[in-house]
């Protein structure tokens, strides 16, 4: 099975027992019913958010390495240089 | 460690990030627990809005995502045509 039909598998599955909950096929306190109808958006929410989170936090805790970009913008210049000379244009 | 500015934009995706979810986590599932007559209701809309605004985010991203791959492939057919 490939990854698509397992993910797609699951999420019929977990949508139908929602759907099944939400419509009342089973018994719950109103409480239970009042935080389950909502889940799906809460879940995809979540997930937004720890998505925005890690992006934001992997950009701030992101290793700089100075002497590699100053080395690697000469070797671009060397590069256009060297093309440019070689009838490439730009 | 990253430079200024990169710091400070990671730092507020990072807070905006927690801020929505804390909000969102008790909108949903700490408020049914809590009397409906307590102070804390004030803070919060009508549930309904905590379907209705993600859906509605939600659809508003796809609408700027649908723009932009617009914008970009009519922008890559002018240029081949120009080209030609």
């Amino acid at each position: 099975m490939t990854k698509l039909t397992q993910w797609l598998w699951a999420l019929v599955l977990l949508g139908s027992a929602w759907a099944a909950l939400t419509l009342g096929a089973l018994e719950l306190p109103p409480t239970c019913q009042e935080i389950l109808w909502p889940l799906p958006t809460y879940l995809l929410v979540s997930a937004g958010c720890y998505a925005l989170g890690t992006v934001g936090y992997r950009v701030a805790t992101f290793h700089n390495c100075e002497d590699a970009a100053r080395e690697l913008q000469s070797q671009i210049q060397e590069a256009r240089a060297d093309l440019t000379r070689r009838g490439m244009r730009f | 460690m990253a430079t200024g500015t990169d710091q400070v934009v990671g730092l507020g995706l990072v807070a905006v990030s927690l801020i929505i979810f804390t909000y969102y986590t008790a909108w949903v599932i700490l408020l049914p627990f809590i009397d409906s007559q307590h102070v804390i209701h004030k803070y919060f809309l009508p549930r309904a809005y905590a379907i209705a605004i993600p859906l509605a985010a939600g659809l508003l991203l796809l609408l700027f995502v649908g723009m932009f791959i617009t914008y970009v492939v009519l922008k890559n057919q002018k240029v081949t045509k120009k080209s030609q």
